[in-house]
């Protein structure tokens, strides 16, 4: 329980020392960073093993004659820790991105108040904490969508809450609803609303899907994601490729299994539709990606389009599509981020942020390249990178499932990531050596090390699977 | 000893503020001791209504009755605190503290001269007096008088100013809210002609005997009731007087008309509707269904036009209306969960408006400046009172953890108890407009480059009336045992008769 305190606190305790400290002391306050991000992880890294080990980890109380309760499962555990883990990359890459830019205090305020936000998500033992900090969740990134404060990035701001509170808004709706139907919001005793056949169950679902699906950037939901990509790089990275969007996923993931139930969902019409709903996203997503000339939009489509897999994988109602969506949420992360780390680095460093104009880039920052290259590879998903399991095992779970056209979709939007990602590598290793620019110095050094590092950590996952095979199996075996 | 405080605690409340006010201006030269008084009377106020709550509380229900002149009804006048009016004595008593407390050594700056502070204070006891009085108030015609009063001096603090905008304010409101007592005045007498009481309880006894052989009389004794209290409580589209009245008047004022005047209506709208018509008449006439269709399009008309406006003061004046809107909409939803919802919803507004109220109106006074463009950067150098309003905002878009929250959950809850499923959505996409017209300020004052001006917080009781309200808010959102307590038992009695 201590762990569990810890590890929700760090991240604004270090927050608040953040905010009052002088805003020249650049040093100290990184190390503050440093400390509170890296207690994050490490605590959460505790609450995990605890988990995983079946002890119970529970803090309990109530607000407004409301109960709440913070009580990780396997599925929570998994996302604390994908959340965390990035946190400190994505703090150590900030040291370097933001070394020269303005109103860094705010910035890692927010960012280090963002981490307990996230965890809180990730830890909820019922819908009441999981609106709660869901609901904070939007207020604690806003700051740093608007961080340049301009015009656009302000319109940008002004989109992400409006669509955050109206996905919200359904979502409390849909709390009320299954409130009065099963008297009883806890993950803990097995689905919600299990043995509760109403007519109106499948609308239910519906304002839940509808609701997280905000977050989650289904489509025709996504439309804040790409304008949020104003942000800085870091925060593209980490919120908007990972943390923000994965409270979406992980919603719609506790809609189904904890909420509805596999076996209570199965007999749902609106659940059937659900694959094709993400199947859609997946191809749609992917296919405008490859339009998109500025890097860090294309990166924001494909992120629409691998969420969606994440999903699918969930909606299969399958233990091996289960499998294959836990396993993508790890997988994805970790090489999302990289390449959200390498358009940082490019743009820092040539000031290029269109694919057109990348030509040669590659010369003059062949470490940036190598890792985005990995990354991309990643995204197709080849052997021996990691998402080669997880699509391998989303397929199997559509096979299954007795929707084999899921597979069928799964491949062609490999063939597009390809068509997405290979064309830019090419690019930026073609022509001639024309720039000066180079990858020297320590400002890119702590921007080259953890995305090298991520990059590194993908490569093992892919060709050692087992060492994150028992997490995604507790997971599995949790809600089969 | 402690027998006779309780007997007679009931008409102290009313008669304390009214008494207070009436000897004030006899003082009107020393402005320390006329402060002084008007916070004793009020910290008194909520002493006395806490006590009752308590004692409401451990009756389980039983209310505690009060025979002016010692004549039982129906002959004599009867003041009865029961649940409801524990709620809405302790509601008052905590808003119109800090707002007095706001007020203290403050107000010259808008309202003028000593005597022209000590005639606000005055009137601001009138106000207050008269809405205890309808908390507790058991008498048809005793409603008449109160309002009448509340009306007046509500007319009064509006023009308080020395300016000709808010002499017009005052006189649209005048205009408007006499006609509406007017209604009221109508409504009572067919009530009185039909039935031959006054006393709600015996009233309602008739009513329910005879309605079926005059259902004419009940529904002209109804529409004008709605119309009446509709003006006077600004339900969309009557709302007309209330953003010139609300912006206008000094910022204790606005708070107070915005966070206690309004509501004080709206329970005596409650009582008639619930205490003499019942419920089965409710359904019957279908008065259900109209309050909550106006609910809704005040919900939505209101928060549109809230978003339209530039001028802070403005913005919340029709922030008001679309708020008073969720009231109406819960007066509508015939089962205890909605009504709790409703009842909770109102206490949490009326706290959270006057904190963004007085919020508002120590920034203006700071600044100088009234529009929300002007306020850049606001957040950083007045920390405290920025912080106060973001508190207040986030409680109005119903963010849990404040208070907000609670009233729309079980508004929702009622709703869905009721069937209704449009309502709910609309009270979601309240909620929504609500941010869009309350965030833009908050990112302003923060987020946007500071202007190198001296503002600063308002002085010591100032900050201490800003915190007060903002602690409110807060207890309001995570511990609202006992208060729920009363809101959810009042409710139910409400549905027990007939």
């Amino acid at each position: 329980m201590l762990n569990l305190i810890l590890a929700l606190s760090s991240g604004v305790v270090g927050g608040l020392i953040v905010a009052m400290m002088p805003q020249a002391n650049h040093r100290l306050r990184n190390l503050v960073v440093l400390v509170f991000s890296a207690s994050g992880m490490v605590f959460s890294w505790r609450v995990a093993q605890m988990v995983f080990a079946g002890e119970s980890v529970k803090i309990a109380g109530e607000f407004g004659g409301l109960a709440w309760s913070l009580a990780p499962d396997p599925l929570g555990a998994v996302f604390g820790l994908i959340a965390s883990t990035l946190w400190l990359f994505a703090a150590v890459y900030s040291f370097g991105y933001m070394a020269q830019k303005h109103k860094q205090r705010t910035y890692y305020t927010f960012l280090l108040i963002s981490l307990s936000v996230t965890l809180g998500v990730a830890f909820s033992g019922n819908l009441v904490a999981l609106y709660l900090f869901y609901e904070l969740l939007t207020f604690a990134t806003y700051p740093l969508v608007i961080h340049e404060r301009s015009s656009e990035a302000v319109k940008a701001g002004s989109k992400y809450i409006l669509y955050s509170l109206s996905g919200a808004g359904a979502i409390l709706i849909a709390i009320v609803i299954t409130y009065r139907w099963a008297g009883n919001l806890d993950f803990a005793g097995g689905p919600i609303l299990v043995g509760c056949l109403k007519p109106g169950l499948s609308w239910l679902l519906l304002l839940f899907v509808g609701g997280f699906g905000v977050k989650a950037a289904i489509m025709p939901l996504h439309r804040w994601l790409p304008a949020a990509m104003i942000a800085p790089t870091p925060v593209s990275a980490l919120l908007h490729a990972v943390a923000v969007v994965y409270s979406g996923v992980y919603g719609i993931l506790r809609v189904v299994y904890s909420v509805f139930g596999h076996e209570l969902m199965g007999q749902l019409s609106f659940a059937s539709i659900l694959p094709w709903i993400a199947a859609f996203t997946i191809l749609v997503g992917v296919a405008i990606a490859t339009q998109q000339d500025v890097l860090k939009r294309r990166l924001a489509y494909h992120t629409i389009s691998q969420l969606s897999y994440i999903l699918l994988g969930a909606f299969t109602l399958q233990p091996w599509g289960l499998t294959g969506a836990i396993l993508h949420m790890i997988s994805y992360s970790t090489l999302k981020v990289t390449l959200f780390f390498c358009a940082g680095i490019i743009a820092e460093q040539t000031g290029e942020t269109k694919v057109s104009r990348m030509g040669g880039v590659g010369w003059s920052l062949p470490k940036t390249m190598a890792a985005f290259g990995i990354a991309s590879l990643g995204m197709i998903g080849m052997l021996p990178l990691n998402t080669f399991w997880s699509k391998y095992y989303l397929m199997k779970g559509s096979v299954a499932g007795g929707r084999w056209p899921l597979a069928l979709v799964l491949i062609g939007s490999g063939i597009i990531n390809a068509l997405c990602f290979i064309p830019t590598v090419v690019t930026a290793f073609s022509g001639e050596r024309v720039r000066s620019d180079t990858e020297q110095g320590g400002r890119v050094a702590l921007m080259l090390a953890p995305t090298m590092f991520l990059a590194a950590i993908s490569l093992f996952i892919g060709l050692w699977p087992g060492i994150v095979w028992s997490g995604v199996q507790a997971v599995v075996d949790w809600f089969f | 000893m402690t027998a006779a405080i309780t007997a007679n605690l009931p008409v102290f409340v009313v008669i304390a503020p009214l008494f207070v006010a009436f000897v004030l201006p006899t003082f009107a030269r020393r402005m320390r001791l006329v402060e002084g008084l008007v916070i004793f009377v009020e910290a008194l106020g909520l002493v006395g209504a806490g006590y009752l709550a308590s004692i409401v509380l451990a009756q389980k229900g039983i209310p505690i009755i009060y025979r002016l002149g010692g004549w039982p009804a129906p002959w004599g006048i009867e003041l009865e605190v029961g649940s409801l009016g524990a709620f809405f004595l302790l509601v008052i008593a905590g808003v119109s503290l800090p707002v007095a407390l706001f007020a203290r050594g403050n107000l010259t700056k808008e309202v003028g001269s000593k005597e022209r502070v000590t005639r606000f204070y005055v009137l601001y006891l009138l106000l207050n007096g008269a809405l205890a009085g309808m908390a507790v108030t058991n008498d048809l015609f005793n409603v008449f008088v109160l309002v009448e009063v509340a009306t007046l001096s509500c007319c009064g603090l509006v023009s308080a100013r020395n300016h000709p905008r808010a002499a017009e304010a005052a006189f649209t409101y005048l205009i408007l809210a006499t006609l509406g007592s007017t209604l009221v005045l109508g409504g009572i007498g067919f009530l009185y002609i039909t039935t031959g009481h006054l006393n709600m309880g015996f009233s309602s006894q008739e009513l329910g005997r005879i309605w079926q052989d005059n259902p004419h009389v009940v529904w002209v004794a109804i529409s004008f009731m709605l119309v009446g209290f509709g003006v006077k409580s600004a339900l969309f589209p009557l709302h007309l007087w209330l953003p010139d009245a609300h912006s206008t008047a000094p910022s204790p004022a606005s708070a107070i008309l915005s966070g206690l005047a309004i509501k004080g209506y709206l329970i005596c709208l409650l009582k008639i509707l619930y205490n003499v018509f019942g419920h089965t008449l409710i359904q019957a006439f279908a008065v259900h269904r109209i309050l909550v269709l106006a609910g809704m399009v005040a919900i939505i008309a209101g928060s549109i036009l809230a978003l339209t406006q530039d001028e802070l003061k403005r913005r919340l004046a029709f922030s008001t209306v679309a708020q008073v809107g969720y009231i109406y909409l819960g007066l509508g939803l015939v089962n205890t969960k909605g009504l709790t919802g409703m009842l909770f919803y109102l206490a949490s507004h009326a706290v959270s408006k006057s904190a963004l109220f007085l919020a508002a109106g120590a920034m203006i006074a700071a600044t100088g400046k009234q529009s929300i463009s002007e306020l850049a950067g606001i957040g950083r150098k007045m920390p405290i009172t920025m912080a106060v309003f973001t508190v207040g905002s986030l409680s109005l878009v119903g963010i849990p953890l404040f208070s907000g929250f609670i009233g729309k959950w079980y508004l929702i809850l009622g709703n869905l108890e009721a069937g209704n499923i449009i309502p709910v959505a609309v009270i979601i996409i309240g909620s929504v407009l609500c941010a869009a017209y309350l965030f833009p300020i908050i990112r302003t004052a923060y987020f946007e480059p500071v202007a190198d001006e001296d503002w600063q917080d308002p002085g010591l009781p100032q900050k201490i009336s800003l915190i007060l309200l903002a602690v409110a808010i807060v207890i309001l959102g995570v511990l609202p045992g006992p208060f729920l307590e009363l809101a959810s038992r009042a409710a139910a009695e409400f549905l027990v008769l007939q």
